[in-house]
């Protein structure tokens, strides 16, 4: 037993040391350290690569016209894995041992609410795609800004689009999700309001067929459907409502039904005439054209364009304030985003504006980020398309 | 970094918890558990909602998630007197899954995907950046209990017969030992840790989801446990922070790997765990501490099993 116990000692010194080695290499330099924590595996897998991506090519442009206050600015790029306990140890490491200003870009709700105490407890600024209303309301001392606009402002808007176009009976598809109840309740809501009814069903998005599911909505009868789930399980439902006949409009979110979800389902007239939603990427701008140029992609999805502005918010923000901590960038990112001044869609013009003393208020690629008191953005606009014959086609924006 | 070993070094700790316990059932008494991750969350959410909600002492909390993680070990056990082998391991996985639908969607009660978030640590607000030392503290005493009762267990007649049982039921059986009894107790007091386990992670971490419970830190746990050697209660430890240590440092490997993209680090950082631990068990099949069956001891007149 004695030689059991000097093995595992020396197995453990033997880790310590393979953990803490890099940090020393590591420690010499001076620069400025932001992170991403995106997924890269996992559920989120096809979103989170493009965002790190992106998120590096704007550091690689700053650092190439010199730089945050002088200092070469350090992405690093961890994997949340889509689960929040891989997404704790990540940002633990993020914030201890790289010692990073901000984390970028956390995209599932449950990784986001599992990373936040952590970063608002090291005074580390957390910028987050996710949706759900709760996580705003966390005690997160204003170290925490989300692009992503919150259930209440996406779900109303979108009700408000089916009454548009004639909708009376609303039915809801939501999967288990933190959004889910919230969804039903404001979606009712609207449905009343403009004098229809509303039915809903929360289904389990790992399932592989929702034919059950789709009878007990076709006993409702509605004219209308919000498909509120993602891509994968939405494939599923999509087909399902087709193959039970079902006549009616269909609207759900772009980032679900996208142009992989077209070729997954393969057959056009299962997508015919259904509508997406979505935050508008703010068509046009600037600021969109240098995400389609850095990520080559012809139409960037809302999170990616969500990260470049983080990046870009939190670079500006260090510079106003003149540091590189988490609470100069709590401190100074509204007044980089809002409140007038000098219009910019990109850091390298923003630090520009910003050494020679003007006031900048960005614009991003995924709207005007503007934000509230707690982290929530004020106002974007929704980009509303139809998919005709296998492509989107636009119908408007508002 | 100090804090962020500290993290690790707790983090690990839990997993060695959950392993101590695994190994009791499945070195011991050869029971397939999938379903660790259930246990794991009746624990964490008993504790989280009595010490919230509840407003209840932390200690009390985690008492209770003992009792709790006993008493589903309890019902999975007995409604599976009949099942052995893959038929008990297909149940209990099915038992983690019911327990984590039924975190999701039992919104009134467990907030469903939102999660708990704040649930309180013992004595964070007065010990401040010190929480994570004292909190590593706790888990060591935890560690050291449970590693000598399952080592006590493991070298005692019970951890004999449990032997017995694993190698061939029927004859415990017929050698007079009451089977169905034993495996129950052992099942229900491994659930009961691997509860606790859930109770010091839920107040270590302050936020539990049902995203945390999904299978794969059941496979963490069982992959500790075949690494470090079934069978043996120091295995089970060593083969937990052998685990830790190789999820983190291939972190830090593979950041020195040039030329790769974020997505192709993630990749090989999945890659080299997986080699490591197949390289483990391809040099050292039994772990890195095998079994070590002590010789029973020469029975006195009369028997004293």
């Amino acid at each position: 037993m004695m030689m059991f116990r000097i093995g595992r000692r020396a197995a453990l010194l033997g880790s310590v040391a393979a953990v803490a080695a890099p940090s020393v290499v590591r420690a010499q330099a001076d620069p400025i350290k932001i992170a991403t924590l995106t997924p890269l595996t996992g559920a989120g897998g096809s979103y989170g690569p493009v965002m790190a991506k992106v998120a590096a090519a704007v550091v690689e442009e700053v650092n190439a016209a010199g730089g945050v206050l002088g200092r070469k600015v350090v992405l690093v790029s961890e994997d949340d894995q889509t689960n929040p306990d891989a997404g704790v140890r990540a940002a633990r490491k993020l914030i201890d041992v790289d010692k990073v200003a901000a984390i970028l870009g956390t995209w599932a709700s449950s990784v986001t609410t599992a990373v936040a105490p952590l970063c608002w407890e090291n005074k580390t600024f957390l910028c987050t795609v996710s949706g759900a209303d709760s996580i705003t309301l966390l005690p997160h001392q204003g170290y925490l800004v989300r692009t992503q606009p919150n259930t209440v402002l996406q779900v109303t808007r979108t009700g408000e689009f089916l009454v548009s176009l004639g909708a009376k009976k609303i039915w809801t598809f939501v999967p288990q999700t933190p959004f889910a109840k919230s969804s039903i309740e404001i979606m009712e809501g609207v449905a009343k309001k403009a004098g229809g009814t509303h039915g809903s069903l929360i289904y389990d998005d790992k399932k592989t067929t929702y034919r059950t599911e789709v009878d007990q909505m076709m006993r409702f009868a509605p004219d209308a459907i919000l498909c509120a789930g993602y891509t994968p399980d939405t494939v599923v439902l999509l087909k399902d409502l087709y193959r039970a006949g079902y006549k009616g409009k269909i609207i759900g979110q772009a980032y679900a039904i996208n142009q992989k979800l077209i070729e997954q389902v393969g057959q056009n007239e299962v997508v015919e005439g259904v509508y997406t939603y979505a935050p508008s990427v703010a068509e046009g701008s600037g600021a969109l054209a240098r995400v389609k140029k850095l990520s080559g992609l012809a139409s960037p999805d809302p999170y990616t364009s969500q990260v470049y502005d983080h990046v870009n918010m939190v670079l500006m923000a260090m510079a106003i304030g003149k540091g590189a901590t988490g609470t100069v960038i709590k401190d100074n990112i509204r007044k980089v985003t809002q409140g007038g001044g000098k219009a910019v869609d990109n850091a390298v013009d923003g630090l520009k504006a910003i050494a020679a003393g003007e006031k900048v208020d960005y614009a991003g690629a995924s709207g005007p980020c503007d934000f509230d008191d707690k982290g929530d953005i004020l106002d974007c606009k929704f980009l509303y398309e139809q998919i005709k014959a296998g492509k989107p086609v636009l119908v408007k924006i508002a | 970094m100090l804090n962020y070993l500290l993290f690790i070094a707790t983090i690990g700790g839990i997993y060695g918890v959950l392993a101590l316990g695994l190994n009791l059932i499945w070195g011991g008494a050869g029971m397939v558990n999938l379903g660790l991750a259930g246990f794991f969350a009746v624990g964490a959410y008993v504790s989280a909602l009595v010490t919230t909600t509840g407003h209840l002492p932390i200690p009390v909390g985690w008492l209770l998630a003992l009792i709790a993680g006993s008493i589903a070990g309890l019902v999975v056990v007995l409604s599976t007197t009949r099942l052995r082998e893959d038929y008990l391991a297909i149940v209990t996985l099915g038992f983690a899954e019911v327990v984590r639908l039924v975190a999701a969607n039992e919104i009134w009660l467990t907030k469903g995907s939102d999660g708990i978030s704040g649930i309180p640590g013992p004595g964070k607000a007065a010990l401040g950046a010190n929480f994570n030392v004292a909190y590593l503290l706790i888990l060591i005493v935890v560690l050291a209990v449970v590693f000598v009762l399952m080592r006590r267990i493991d070298r005692s007649p019970y951890g004999r017969a449990l032997r017995a049982i694993r190698e061939d039921a029927q004859v415990a059986q017929v050698a007079g030992k009451p089977v169905l009894r034993f495996k129950a107790q052992a099942f229900a007091l491994s659930a009961a840790i691997a509860g606790l386990a859930g109770a010091l992670y839920g107040h270590f971490t302050s936020y539990i989801a049902p995203d945390l419970f999904l299978p794969l830190i059941t496979v963490y746990i069982f992959l500790s446990v075949a690494a470090g050697g079934i069978g043996n209660p120091a295995g089970a430890l060593v083969g937990a922070y052998l685990v830790m240590t190789l999820l983190e440092s291939a972190r830090f490997l593979v950041e020195f790997i040039p030329y790769v993209t974020a997505v192709q680090r993630a990749a090989l950082k999945e890659l080299l765990i997986a080699a490591a631990l197949i390289l483990v068990l391809r040099l050292m099949p039994r772990g890195l501490l095998p079994e070590r069956i002590p010789r029973a001891p020469q029975p006195q007149t009369g028997g004293t099993t």
